[in-house]
């Protein structure tokens, strides 16, 4: 316990220092823009904060609002590609007919249909939630279809000599084998999620208030640097917070992975 | 009671058909431990597949207690080769599989049992990954006995272990096949072992397996045979039969 306790503090203090040199390059960069171009280019992180604690209220409704959508979509393409996924990669029958058709759409960035999705879906909520579902559900189609595609095939004859039925299989072995795969690809598409998140909300909500989503408040004070940057830095903490979210989750989810890699050590 | 009638085991067909067992008879009683010894790569698995439900035969049937097997069994139950633990589960989750599995309420006291028989007791909440490879094979059994099955098809339970665990672990299965009385085969490729655990000891033949010779092993059942002149004499005598026909 003491040990877990100590390596959170340790995880806590590292992310600290990393913060103080992002701040610390943003800072420099800053005064290497007034010296190159010999005017201010880039808010500095004191007049963003300013900026951004004059302007708090409305900052902190439109990262209320991204992060709620960005949930949601992440809660949604789990739901959906998370089923689907496993399915195609351990049933090998769905493998051979779908894995071509999901390997066809992967690479497909949604953006580029943002015109047919308008068309489809109008400019409310749900276009902004399904670009960003789009997105992650086929991460997580692939990473799910990935993991479960080499599942230890003892572990499915332990349950299956015991009797298990279909969804006993995937309830005691598909699901739990693959799910620190998925989640670390989950992770790692957090990035693409909150790009995504950012189009969604500036291209597909031009007539909404500053509130309206991070990506909407940068779009919204383009004559006004220093809130559109605190912006910025409202999406880099969404994104950070979502990658912790994620982290945490695999850690009181799949805690035998940890265990096993302590005594490894 | 098993039952196997000239039973043929293939995988795949056409040119790459592999033929695992041919005409292969063996006949255990009740209550009876039998032995099973053959080359690596003979078929031996493939036959407790086919009594476990798993693995449909090409021919001839398997039959327990009278019953051809169709399908699995409730009073069957498998030790899988290396154990074949859930690394998510905790011990006590991984003993209680099977019965939890099968629908069976009322599992607690029986998996604290059988994990209190196995030596396991205070253990139930760590994870295969923190277990040493003796204590795995030992929560394979216990996930296997908490079923209380008639019959008890063990695939190389010691295998890969270091001789001082094994022949713990064989003398703790010969205490709990005296204790709770089923009909067990048991799959090993030590000679050994085979002479310690089997009243018979069936030899198969390299791949496709069938019976080669049935050596019968009255002075089995204790743990003092183990060392004796007798049981070196019978494992001499399985050394050259399995040296011979491989
Ligand atoms: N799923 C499978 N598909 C194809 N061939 C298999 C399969 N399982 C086993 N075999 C083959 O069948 C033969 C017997 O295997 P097995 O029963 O595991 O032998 P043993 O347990 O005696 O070592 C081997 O040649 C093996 O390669
Ligand atoms: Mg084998």
């Amino acid at each position: 316990m003491r040990s877990a306790l100590s390596s959170t503090v340790r995880w806590v203090l590292l992310y600290l220092l990393a913060l103080g040199v992002v701040i610390g390059g943003w800072g420099g960069i800053c005064a290497l823009l007034v010296w190159v171009r010999g005017r201010p280019v880039l808010p500095t992180p004191g007049e963003t904060f300013t900026a951004a604690w004059e302007n708090l209220p409305v900052l902190a409704q439109a990262f209320g609002t991204s992060a709620l959508r960005f949930l949601i979509a992440l809660v949604v393409s789990f739901l959906l590609g998370l089923p689907l996924g496993l399915a195609i990669g351990f049933e090998r029958r769905l493998d051979t007919f779908l894995s071509p058709l999901i390997y066809i759409l992967y690479p497909m960035p949604p953006v580029a249909l943002l015109l047919f999705l308008y068309l489809a879906f109008g400019l409310g909520e749900v276009v902004r939630l399904v670009v960003v579902v789009i997105a992650l559900f086929f991460q997580v189609v692939v990473a799910a279809q990935g993991a479960a595609k080499y599942i230890t095939p003892s572990h499915v004859a332990a349950v299956r000599s015991a009797g298990a039925t279909r969804l006993q299989l995937y309830r005691h072995v598909v699901l739990p084998a693959t799910l620190p795969n998925v989640l670390t690809a989950a992770r790692v598409s957090v990035g693409l999620g909150i790009t995504m998140l950012y189009i969604a909300e500036t291209k597909l909500g031009v007539l909404l208030g500053p509130e309206a989503g991070l990506g909407r408040l940068i779009e919204y004070y383009t004559f006004r640097g220093d809130i559109s940057l605190a912006g910025v830095v409202g999406l880099a903490l969404l994104g950070l917070l979502f990658y912790a979210l994620l982290e945490l989750l695999e850690r009181s989810l799949c805690r035998w992975k940890f265990v096993g890699a302590q005594r490894g050590r | 009671m098993i039952e196997l009638a000239e039973l043929s085991i293939a995988y795949g067909r056409g040119p790459s058909k592999v033929s695992a067992a041919e005409g292969l008879s063996l006949f255990v009683d009740s209550y009876e431990l039998v032995a099973v010894v053959g080359p690596s790569g003979c078929g031996k698995t493939s036959v407790l597949m086919v009594l476990a439900g798993l693995l449909r035969p090409s021919q001839g049937q398997a039959r327990i207690y009278g019953e051809e097997v169709r399908g699995i069994r409730r009073d069957v139950a498998l030790i899988l080769q290396d154990a074949g633990l859930l690394p998510w589960k905790t011990v006590w989750q991984n003993a209680e599989l099977a019965l939890r599995i099968q629908g069976q309420k009322d599992s607690r006291e029986r998996v604290d049992e059988v994990l209190h028989q196995l030596g396991l007791t205070g253990f139930e909440s760590r994870f295969p990954g923190e277990l040493s490879e003796g204590m795995k094979r030992r929560v394979g059994i216990a996930r296997a006995l908490a079923l209380q099955p008639r019959v008890l098809l063990m695939d190389e339970p010691m295998a890969n272990l270091d001789s001082l665990t094994r022949e713990h672990i064989q003398n703790l299965i010969l205490t709990l096949w005296r204790e709770m009385g089923f009909t067990g085969l048991l799959v090993t490729h030590d000679m050994e072992e085979a002479v310690f655990l089997g009243q018979r000891i069936a030899v198969f033949s390299p791949r496709p397996a069938r019976v080669v010779e049935i050596v019968d092993n009255p002075g089995m059942g204790t743990v003092e045979y183990r060392g004796t002149p007798e049981f070196m004499a019978k494992v001499a005598h399985l050394r050259e039969v399995l040296g011979g026909s491989s």
